[in-house]
């Protein structure tokens, strides 16, 4: 197989000095040349092996100082390996540290050609891109002005936009994508998914699941320095959610939610069987999730008012909120609840089964429920839907929460508020001094 | 794709120790290069030996090496007010002193010393520069270093290069010195080029060396300060090398800067081209030092990532 990248029985380590160590002639000479030697060796990468076919976009995943950005850099050529071989099949492209070699005192234009021949590119090609670049940035105006004088938004479009313009074979990713706006995170999504039709093979650091579980077709669980698992993503996904005793938080919600502001809702693989069972519904990995005892969701999806797949959601629309469930011989019958939490983590509403009569349904076999929202006068923004199932014994904050569905509300108003009312203004110019007068309004 | 369980990441051989890897890992590829999209991909870096030429690779590391002296050169007077002109306010600002005491005060009584004077300082103060700012290049890049596909051989090039286009900014004051003064410029001028291209492989030489200490060892930049102040004493820069007693002639001669300085001497002051075997031993020491240091800094720089 000719592998865009293989890496093989990789180990790297660290020096780990004490935290006492001298730092100076003086300190050594006071105390002796014993404090300079290292304590340990601090292995930041551990015998790990694998390999990137041609086109393919590989996610890696872990916890903090799991060794993946170690990784990504060996991969990149930074850094030398301790033992093991890394082996990479053309250009490599590097969205790591955006603003490395661009200079606050020189203009846009002189960075653009600097950074583009770092990049890798010749200087005619960077001069052939320029405009693509320059437009791609946003920042036309202020081209011939130094960088230094650019807002931090700026800089970041202007870096990530040189950064995009190369035809690398192989494009490695480390948590760059939260740059900008919504609308240039989605041009810069949308950049990657282009690179990857190219046949660009990518690797891709992340914490935000809903980025790998969008832009990848396999996934690296990285754990103390070691290969954990290597497979398809929700497979691994689910496995290492499992491992950290992860819960779909209101924060993890919005996480989510934020990287994939277009699509409302489209896990990246949907289960075949389970997509069966609902149609236009995205399912939920097999055994996804930890739900409440003797109950299981399988998929949840939402819907607009007709019942279909929702492909955008306007404020003041109805919504649906879809939940295919299994219940395998529950002691009680189930209840729901769903929240629906801004991408700041404000739970907006928190609607639940309480008091009503659920004993209606089977206490073994499956079913769908439905929340439906006659109107949902959300401002504009991200949010997330969480679905809550309980246990009857722990009416509140009990259970374990299923995955949220991310939900973008398209408005009108982009103020900040929660609600986006449904109102009009009228102008009646008779009844002025008619019983409002006296009180005016506060300054 | 297939699914691998936990734990089942390769066999469980223990990675061998970090001195061994440090022999047998030879990574030459330390330029990285670039190629036309369309080629047929070799490996561009890898933990094995990477074709040692190719065209792309070169071309790739001249428009690196452009960009960035050029990036150099616009940096390094910003903001100043009298900006590239400081380039010549050093060194004539020396002359002035030194002219004065050893004019004056303290008579010297060489033939054309002012021509004679402003040479050697120019020459030094190239040398001295360029050592300055070669020393923290690997340091003070580490932004470069820490991205792909930045050829880091080029990082000591570029302060010698960016410091070498100052020296030849004043060669035209040094022309209109010579003209004032008097000294004829002969056909022997000629050769100036070639002097500088081995002042250039030698301060390189020294440059790569230095910058890769200076990662690991931060102090390297105040001994080279101590260093280089003691050498401006022991370069012919102020006096005339013939001067030295005849018994420490040798010793005297250990330190390359005295042939360099002579030579352009010998080329612009004096109107003569220096003798064959001069040149010879200028280039072969100025060469052999180079390739030495270059693969000692090749060594390390595989490390430079690790260790800032």
């Amino acid at each position: 197989m000719n592998a865009a990248i293989d890496v093989s029985n990789v180990s790297k380590s660290f020096r780990r000095y004490r935290p006492d160590r001298p730092m100076m002639l003086q300190e050594v000479l006071a105390r002796g040349f014993r404090g300079l030697r290292t304590t340990e060796q601090f292995w930041a990468l551990r015998d790990v092996s694998f390999s990137v076919p041609r086109g393919r976009a590989v996610g890696i995943i872990g916890t903090n100082g799991s060794g993946k950005s170690t990784l990504l850099r060996l991969v990149g050529g930074i850094g030398s390996v301790d033992s093991g071989r890394v082996r990479v099949n053309g250009r490599v492209g590097a969205l790591l540290d955006l603003g490395s070699g661009l200079h606050g005192d020189l203009t846009g234009r002189e960075n653009v050609i600097v950074a583009g021949v770092l990049n890798g590119l010749s200087r005619r090609e960077v001069l052939r891109r320029f405009d693509a670049i320059v437009a791609f940035s946003e920042i036309e105006k202020f081209i011939d002005n130094p960088m230094r004088t650019y807002s931090s938004g700026m800089q970041m479009r202007l870096a990530f936009a040189i950064n995009v313009h190369t035809n690398p074979d192989v494009l490695l990713i480390d948590e760059v994508l939260a740059v900008g706006d919504a609308a240039f995170q989605r041009k810069c999504l949308a950049r990657i998914q282009e690179f990857k039709a190219n046949g660009c093979s990518i690797l891709l650091v992340s914490h935000g699941l809903a980025v790998v579980q969008r832009l990848c077709d396999e996934v690296l669980w990285m754990n103390n320095g070691r290969l954990m698992a290597h497979g398809p993503v929700n497979q691994v996904v689910r496995q290492y959610e499992a491992h950290v005793g992860y819960t779909m938080e209101p924060e993890l919600v919005a996480e989510g939610a934020a990287a994939a502001p277009v699509t409302v809702n489209a896990p990246a693989t949907p289960a075949p069987a389970a997509a069966a069972v609902a149609p236009g519904v995205p399912a939920l990995p097999d055994d996804g999730g930890t739900p409440a005892e003797g109950m299981r969701i399988v998929a949840v999806g939402l819907l607009d008012g007709t019942g279909h797949a929702l492909e955008e959601f306007r404020s003041g629309q109805p919504l649906q909120v879809a939940i295919d469930f299994e219940t395998t011989g529950a002691a009680s019958p189930p209840r729901f609840r769903v929240r629906v939490v801004r991408e700041d983590g404000l739970v907006c509403c928190d609607l639940a089964t309480d008091g009503i009569d659920m004993s209606r349904l089977p206490s073994t076999g499956r079913g769908r429920m439905v929340l439906m929202l006659d109107r949902l006068d959300l401002n504009s923004g991200r949010y997330g839907v969480d679905i809550v199932p309980y246990p009857e014994a722990a009416p509140h904050d009990g259970g374990a929460q299923a995955p949220g569905c991310p939900l973008t509300v398209i408005g009108d108003s982009v103020r900040e508020a929660v609600l986006a009312v449904p109102h009009r203004w009228e102008f009646d110019a008779g009844a002025w001094d008619a019983g409002l007068a006296g009180r005016e309004p506060t300054p | 794709m297939q699914f691998r369980a936990i734990g089942a990441s390769g066999g469980n051989r223990a990675p061998r120790p970090r001195h061994q890897a440090l022999v047998n890992a030879v990574r030459p590829a330390i330029i990285v290069g670039s190629m036309p999209p369309g080629a047929v991909a070799t490996p561009l870096h890898s933990t094995e030996r990477a074709p040692w030429f190719s065209l792309q690779r070169w071309a790739h590391v001249r428009d690196v090496l452009r960009e960035l002296i050029a990036r150099d050169v616009k940096l390094r007077y910003r903001g100043s007010y009298f900006g590239m002109a400081w380039t010549l306010l050093n060194p004539i600002t020396e002359l002035a002193v030194l002219y004065f005491i050893f004019g004056s005060v303290l008579p010297l009584s060489i033939p054309n010393y002012a021509a004679f004077l402003f040479t050697g300082l120019l020459v030094y103060t190239w040398f001295q520069s360029s050592l300055f700012s070669a020393t923290v290049a690997v340091v003070s890049n580490r932004d470069l270093i820490r991205r792909p596909n930045v050829p880091l051989a080029v990082l000591p090039i570029i302060s010698v290069a960016s410091t070498l286009l100052h020296f030849l900014l004043s060669l035209p004051v040094l022309f209109a010195l010579l003209l004032v003064t008097g000294v004829p410029i002969t056909a022997a001028a000629l050769t100036l080029p070639l002097l500088i291209g081995v002042q250039f492989v030698f301060i390189l030489a020294l440059a790569y060396p230095l910058a890769a200490l200076h990662v690991w060892f931060r102090d390297t930049q105040y001994f080279l300060k101590v260093a280089l102040q003691l050498l401006f004493f022991l370069t012919p820069v102020f006096y005339e090398s013939k001067t030295i007693p005849e018994q420490f002639r040798y010793l005297y001669a250990i330190n390359p800067m005295v042939g360099i300085v002579d030579g352009y001497r010998d080329v612009l002051v004096r109107g003569v081209v220096p003798p064959w075997q001069t040149w010879l031993t200028l280039l072969a020491v100025s060469t052999g030092l180079l390739l030495v240091s270059l693969a000692g800094f090749r060594r390390a720089s595989r490390h430079f990532a690790d260790e800032l």
